[in-house]
Order: C-alpha cells, then structure tokens, then sequence
C-alpha cells in the first residue's frame, strides 16, 4: 500500500518570511494520480521535492507506506523522480542511463539489460537508441529515457516536477496521454506537478491546488470545476478562465451589466449573514446564454475568437468598464460591435466573499 | 459538501525554520570546513614564513629552531627599497609597455578570428598557440647574438619586444573568448545604425568586453613581472628587471635570509594582489579563453 | 468546383553557386589580424631559422674568427651527448612528475573547494596564491628559509617525524625542485578542475542521489567523467608551461648537484652561456624544437578536440 501522506508539512527559506509550504495536508491513495498545481512560486515543487527527500523540512512531517521518511535519504525512500529537465547523465549512453539505479542496487548486468529493454519497449524508445547519449536524442525522446529511468526502478511512487513543460505543444498533448495511460497500466502511485490546469484536470485522479504554500482544495477534476470552494480554485481551474467581478448588492440581486441580476436565496441569506454590501460574482463563460433581447445581462461585443467549434466573445457590459468572456455557437456568431444580451440559470452562479475569497453557500 | 474555505493570506512567522539537522550532519559540514581551512593555510605556509622572516632581524633569521616569535623590524625592508630603484623601473616599464602593445595588437588579430572572422581563422589560432608551445630557450644563443648586433642588448627594448611576443597568444585567445560572447543582436543593431568596423570595436565591443579587458592585462602582468630567464641572458644592469634583484640579494658570504626574503616579498605583492582581484578571470586566461 | 492550381514547384535553377566574398572583402577582413601576425612571426620566427642557421656552423664565442660551415657535425654531437639525453630525461621526469601529482592535488582542492563552509573565498585566495608568488622569489624562498638544512622550516616542522637536518638540496635535489613546481602549479590545476565542477548541472547531481548513488559512487559515476576534459585540458596545458621550467633550477640547485637536476632548458641556458659554443647549443636547440614539435602536434590535436568541449554535455 504505497500510500502518501503529508502531515502539516512546511517549508521557509528565511526566517520570517512566507513559508513556501505552509503546513500541508495531503493524504494520497495507493494508486492514486495526484497532480499538484498552481501558479509558480505556489510551492508545487518544493511539496514535491520535499517527498524526494531533496528538500528538508521545517516542520511536520511526510509518510510514505504509512512510514516517516522525513529525515530519510532520498535513495532509501524507494521513489523514482522525473525532472523537469530531465537530468539526464550526459557521459552514459541510454542504457546506461536507465539501468544506473540498479546499478547502484547491485543488480546484475543481465538483469539490468532485461529491465532497461522492457522499459523501453513500453515507452516506444528504439533498441537502436540504447546506445546513443542524450546529446544525440530528441527532445522528446530524452523525455522518454527520463520516465524510462524512473520506470525501470519499480518504486512505491512516482514523481514528477512539470516533464511536460519543455516539450513543444503538440508533443505535449500526445504524451500526457501517453502518461497517463501508462500510470493506469502501472497501477503505481504517481504525484505529479505542473502549472497548467489542461494537465491537471486530464491526467489527475484528484488534483490539489496550491497557492502561495498553501492547500485550496484538493479533489476530483469534476468537483473541482463544479463546486470550487474558493475565488482562486475558481478562476485558476478551467480555460478560458471564469469571469470574476465585483458587484454590489441589490434587492433580489446584485447590480451588473445594466441591471440586476437574480441571486439564488442561498446565497443571499450567506451575504446577509455576514454583513456584506457586495460580492465577487463568478459565471464560466458557457453558462453565458446567448438570448434575443430578453436576457438579465446587456453588453456590447468588443472582440471575437473564433476557435472553429466555438466563439470566444469579449463583451463590455452596460455600466461595468472590465470585460466578460462568453461562449457562443462557432457558426455564426456575432459581430464586434453588436449589442448582445444573455441569460444565465441561477443554480449557474457562484459567488465568493470579497475579502477572503471564500465561497458564500456552497 | 466542499472542504472548508481556505484562507486568502498566508499567516507570516508561524512557522519558523526550525532547521534540524542531525548531528551527523552538522559535524561532516563543520569538518569538511576545517579540513578545508587546515589545507589552505598548509598551502599558504611557505608564503606566510616567506613575509614573517622578512620582518626578522638577520640574526633572528637563520636559527635553529626557526623562531616564530621576534622583535620585528623594518630594516630589510629598507635595504630593499633602497636598493631595488632601478630594478623595478625596469620591470614597470617593461611590463606595462608590453601589456599596452599586446592590447594594441591582441584586440583587432581577435576581432579578425571572432567577430569578422577571417576564412582561416583556426589556422589562424593555432599559430598562435603554437608559438607558445616552442620553447623560448632554444633560441636564446641566437637571440642573444642578435641583440647584440642591433644594439638592443641589455636595453629595456629587448625585453619588452620578446615579452609582447610572450604574451600575444595568451591575448589573443583570451580577447577572442570575451568577443565571442557579446550578443549577435548587438552588433547586428550597430551595423543597421551605420557602423564600420572601426566604430563597431570602439562603441559596442570594447565597452562591452572591457572587464575582459582588463583581465587580459592583469594576466599580462603577471607573465612579464615574473619573467627570469630573458631578462637574466639579455639584460645586464641597464634593462634588469625585479627578478635580477632578487637574485642579487643573495651574497656570495654574509647573512642574508631576512634580506632575501624582504626582498622576495616586495617583488611578489604586485603580482599577489593583482592575481587576488583578478581571480575570477585568472581561470580563463590560463586556459587561453577555454574555460570560462 | 474550382480546380485548385497545383503550380508544380519550378525545377531548381542549376548553376547558382554561393557568392564568394569578393577579394577587398577578405583583405579587410585579414587587415586587423595582420600586426599581430606578423609581429609575432617576425619576433619568434626569425631567432630560430637564425638558430637553425648556426646549428650548421661551428662558432665558438671565444675563439677567434668566425663561423665556419659545419655540416651535420652539431647534430651527431648531440646525439651521442650524454649530457643532452639526461637532461631530456631529466625534462620528462620533471614534468610529468609535476603535472600528474599537480593534477591529483588540483582534484581534491576543487573537491574540498567545491562545497560550501565557512570563509570559502579566502581559502580559495589562500590556495591559489604559491601560483602568484614569482618564480623567482618562490626558489629563493624555498632553497633558503624554507629546505635549509641548519635553519629551514621544513626541517622543523618534520622533527617528530624522526627526520633531521635533511640537506634538501644536495641529498634530494630533484624531488626538492619538483616539489616546489607542484607547490607553484597545483593551483593552477585547482581552478581548472572547479570550473569543471562548478559547471556541473546540480539537477544531474540530484537525480543520482535519487537513484541511489553515494557521494563516492556519484563522483566516480558522474563527476570524474564530466571532469575529463578539464583535466586534459590541465595536464597538456601544465605541461606546456612546465616543460619549459627554468627559474627554480637555476635557482635552487643550479642544475646540480652535478647534473641533477638538469633540464632542457638549464642544459641549453649553459651551454649558450658557458660552453661558448653557439653552433653546438643551436643544434641542441633545433633538436628541444623538433621534439617539442612532435609532441604539440599531438597535444594540438587533443587541445582541438578538448577546445570543442564547450557544449558537449547534453
């Protein structure tokens, strides 16, 4: 049961400064894809590297198989890393490369060679490229040989620090999938960091979202996307990103876009409740319906992308000087300049506690 | 239904880096540290007796055991600076003449193996070392000859013109290392602005390279100042250098082991000095430019 | 439906070839190379085709008369010299004695160099200055208060040791004056090989120990050969200089005792200076060339591959 545990686990680098981790709680499952995302300089990777074993702790603890390896060297904590710019061993040949571990096991030759053929042939790597040196490879092959290296060990967990990031956009794409298929085959524990949400929310059984050292939500993709518990969950997860704005109370509603906008009594018995005279609306760009005249919201189109499938529309709404994104129908969507208004379901809505970004009725 | 709210701030100073390394950890670092430090002042030993003794009265000087501890006094030191006037005018001049031609001649040869480089530049280069790799010495009969028949010997002249030569390969790949580093983009952006060749080096790269520069010079320096075995076949007492002097300060009878060492001392500061500032770059002006 | 214009792709033009650079062109680029060229051709050149010249003559400085043509006589003289093969033995002893046990300092002081602790930048100042100190002086230091047998300090400091009063210099003149070449060169070895390992790519460093490797292991798997080119690069430049050694010799024992610690260069030095045989030593002179000649060009040929290392590891 390679189970992963973080017990309030944190991190400063100077005293008196913001921790980069700020006492963490993680609990991961045997088996479990755990993607780890956020902005840079959220603590994504020091978490990861704290799990490594190459970066110490300032205070609590990380378990792994229920055991404390806070203070154990990183070669007896029987994990395996891909770095993000893959820290491959530029003198040793391929083979070389993805055998070293075993090497310093003491495994034996043969036995080195079998299990550095059989990773190969699960990431597609040529026998031909075995002997080359990663000098002579290709960017994405050299990312191969980093899994494979990883692979090749058969640890309790897997980690990985963005191998993604220094491949090219369409590469990209194919080898997440490719990962993410070959975890699920696997079956081995995987924590995974990475700043872009498309990853997150396609390769992670749960996904945790940090900022700033700190822990929003950890979750499904679907709940995370669905009910997000904060402002920062709610804007950081999904593309093109949720329109949030600041919007004051009104009877029924809150005043945007030229008028007001119906609220759900839930939330607004939780702003009554807490005194509130305004509120940061939140409403994804789909559920931005486009009506003929009859909708809550009015605006004027100042930009359209046109994404083939959909439309991107930047609309300025009556009265508000910042800008919404909506979805619309790819086809014929409408021209800059337009007036437009749209509708939107109540149970659509999110809003969140102006100063600590809290979601208000949940 | 969700996790509750987190925080929008993060809360400062509630944890503190309560750094706990292990004891084991903590005396491998300490103990590394003093190896290092036992090392370096091993090393440094030889030199630090070198100044000490300087400071001895002759007859606290040749002793046995070697006395550490002595009334110091400035005496040699003045013998020193007594007598090393025209020791050291020679080498100055000798130095700092063949530093400026070396640069006058070292910048544009690299300019013309970097920058806007000839068809042959690599030809051009390993001429260049290989000129090093000959050993002066084998031709010090003839170039003694020489100097004699154009009345260059034992005059300040021979020495300078054989320590450009010296010195002109070092410069040259080392000048070349530095070029090679100003951004492409620099000189592209200088060229549509309507520079010639001429204002390319003066306005973008000399400024630019300019530490190097000095670098170069300062290694430059150090070759010519220490250089003994020109000035001791060519010179006589007209030209002698530093290195000469040195040499003189040891009497045929008599004491001498403070003298010489005062002696020894003040002909190594310079050089000492300029090799502590410059020590970043002394690296890549020994490995000519390769390492850097 | 419109019928989309293929336009096949025009035959390529045969006979375009790449403008060569006009001739004023490539004269102005060879302009700013000239004086230096030049100068140094001019100034290194024309001594040792003047050497060669007297390599053929017999001319002695205190004989009266001129030069006289010699034929090959100069060389079988050399040749069949006692003197010159021991002291072109005497040459490779030194030097590779020098450079090898140089180089293996030089690694270890990068190693202690290379990790962080307290007062590191002084230390590093304090290594690298036996290089700064001049050569001269450094001799003179070492053969006096230094190796002396009645008052030196090394003497002193070896006393526990059971050793006393070691005449230096009469008794171990060779390891003495290659002990002071390795005092003055190990430095010079020493930044070398830290710039090699402070060039290392800490991630690299990093997924070893992740994959199990010790510091030991580490530094045999990884770090000695990321190293390799900085150590050749030492060992044949250190050679270079160190081959051509004159100040220390001259200095500490003067060649001796006898022919101890005669090198090329000091076998050379006296014979210009106190055989007065000009055509003998231009022999000996053109023969040091010709070997030195026959090693640069391999040591050329592996500087050129060593210069490429720039970018070799991945």
């Amino acid at each position: 049961m390679a189970t992963v545990n973080y017990v309030a686990a944190s991190r400063v680098y100077a005293k008196d400064a913001p921790p980069a981790v700020d006492a963490l709680n993680l609990d991961i499952n045997d088996g479990e894809f755990m993607v780890l995302v956020g902005p840079s300089g959220s603590g994504k990777t020091t978490a990861l590297r704290m799990l490594a074993g190459l970066e110490p702790l300032d205070g609590g603890r990380v378990e792994i198989e229920g055991r404390d390896v806070t203070w154990v060297p990183p070669k007896d904590r029987d994990i395996a890393m891909v770095f993000q710019n893959y820290a491959l061993y530029p003198q040793k040949t391929v083979a070389d490369n993805m055998g070293f571990a075993l090497k310093m096991q003491g495994v034996h030759k043969e036995e080195r060679l079998r299990r550095v053929r059989e990773a190969a042939r699960l990431l597609d790597l040529d026998d031909k490229l075995l002997d080359r040196k990663p000098r002579q490879l290709s960017g994405g092959q050299r990312q191969r040989v980093a899994m494979g290296r990883a692979i090749v060990r058969e640890p309790k967990v897997f980690l990985m620090d963005e191998p993604l990031s220094n491949l090219d956009a369409k590469l990209r794409v194919q080898t997440r999938a490719q990962i993410a298929e070959l975890q699920r085959r696997l079956g081995i524990t995987t924590v995974y960091v990475t700043h872009d949400q498309v990853e997150a929310m396609t390769m992670g059984n749960r996904v945790a979202v940090l900022s700033q050292g700190q822990l929003q939500q950890c979750a499904t993709p679907r709940e995370l996307y669905d009910n997000p518990v904060n402002q920062f969950v709610a804007g950081f997860i999904g593309s093109p990103a949720m329109n949030l704005q600041t919007v004051p109370l009104t009877d029924g509603g809150v005043q945007v876009g030229g008028s007001t906008l119906p609220l759900p009594p839930a939330i607004r018995r939780a702003a009554a409740d807490t005194g509130l005279k305004e509120l940061v609306l939140g409403i994804r760009p789909e559920h931005m319906h486009l009506a003929n005249g009859s909708g809550d919201l009015t605006g004027d189109v100042m930009l359209v992308e046109e994404l083939g499938a959909d439309a991107l529309l930047h609309v300025r709404l009556a009265g508000e000087s910042s800008q919404v994104v909506a979805r619309a129908e790819g086809r014929k969507p409408p021209a800059p300049g337009q007036q437009v208004t749209f509708h939107v379901e109540p149970e659509d809505v999110f809003a969140f506690h102006p100063a600590t970004g809290a979601r208000l009725a949940g | 239904m969700t996790a509750p709210a987190a925080t929008a701030a993060p809360v400062l100073g509630t944890t503190k880096p309560a750094r706990r390394p292990r004891l084991r950890e903590l005396s491998s670092q300490v103990g590394w540290g003093v190896l290092a430090w036992v090392v370096g002042l091993a090393f440094f030993l030889p030199v630090l007796w070198m100044v000490l003794t300087a400071f001895k009265p002759e007859s606290a000087a040749e002793t046995w055991p070697p006395q550490f501890t002595f009334t110091p006094t400035l005496a040699e030191f003045r013998l020193v600076f007594s007598g090393w006037g025209p020791y050291v005018t020679h080498s100055v001049v000798a130095t700092v003449v063949s530093t400026l031609l070396v640069l006058l001649l070292g910048i544009p040869a690299a300019y013309a193996l970097s920058v806007r480089p000839i068809k042959r530049w690599r030809d051009g280069l390993f001429f260049f070392i290989s000129t090093k790799m000959l050993p002066i010495v084998a031709a010090i009969g003839p170039l003694y000859v020489i100097a004699l028949k154009t009345h260059l010997l034992d005059s300040i002249w021979v020495l300078i013109i054989l320590y450009t030569a010296m010195n002109l390969p070092l410069a040259v790949w080392m000048i070349r290392s530095f070029m090679l580093e100003v951004p492409g983009e620099l000189l592209e952006a200088a060229r549509l602005d309507g520079a010639g060749q001429i204002r390319e080096i003066s306005s973008v790269i000399l400024p630019v390279i300019s530490p190097g520069l000095v670098s170069t010079g300062l290694i430059c320096v150090i070759f010519a100042w220490n250089e003994l075995f020109l000035a001791l076949n060519l010179t006589v007492t007209n030209a002698a250098t530093l290195p000469m002097f040195l040499i003189s300060s040891v009497p045929q009878e008599g004491l001498y082991i403070a003298h010489l060492s005062a002696a020894a001392t003040v002909a190594s500061i310079p050089v000492i000095l300029v090799g502590w500032i410059a020590q970043r770059s002394l690296v890549r002006g020994l490995s000519m430019g390769a390492i850097k | 439906m419109a019928v989309l214009e293929t336009g096949a792709a025009s035959a390529p033009q045969v006979g375009i070839q790449p403008r060569a650079a006009s001739r004023r062109d490539r004269w102005l680029r060879r302009l700013p190379l000239l004086p230096a060229l030049i100068y140094v051709i001019v100034v290194t050149q024309i001594p040792f085709l003047v050497t060669l010249w007297y390599s053929f003559q017999n001319y002695f400085w205190n004989q009266p008369g001129g030069a006289t043509f010699a034929g090959f006589s100069n060389y079988t003289t050399v040749f069949t010299s006692s003197a010159f093969r021991g002291a072109l033995l005497r040459s490779v002893i030194m030097t590779a004695a020098a450079v090898i046990i140089a180089m293996i300092l030089g690694v270890a002081f990068a190693v202690l160099l290379d990790r962080k602790f307290l007062g590191r930048g002084v230390v590093r100042t304090l290594i690298i200055t036996p290089f700064l100190v001049m050569p001269a002086a450094a001799a003179l230091v070492w053969a006096g208060p230094m190796l002396d047998p009645n008052f030196g300090l090394v003497n002193y400091l070896l006393q526990p040791f059971g050793v006393h009063h070691v005449a230096w210099l009469s008794t171990f003149p060779l390891i003495s004056v290659i002990a002071v070449m390795i005092w003055q060169w190990t430095p010079f070895m020493t930044l070398i090989v830290l710039a090699g390992l402070q060039g290392q790519p800490p991630e690299t460093l990093e997924a070893a120990k992740v994959d199990g490797a010790g510091a030991l292991a580490t530094f045999r798997e990884l770090t000695l050969p990321h190293l390799r080119p900085y150590i050749e690069l030492g060992i044949l430049l250190g050679s270079i200089y160190l081959v051509n050694v004159f100040d220390q010799v001259r200095l500490m024992t003067n060649g001796g005792p006898g022919t101890a610690t005669t090198n090329l260069p000091f076998y050379l030095y006296q014979q210009v200076n106190f055989a007065f045989d000009v055509g003998g030593a231009a022999a000996a002179g053109v023969v040091t060339v010709i070997l030195t000649i026959i090693v640069a060009t391999f040591a050329l040929r592996m500087f050129a591959r060593v210069f490429q290392f720039e970018g070799a590891d991945a």
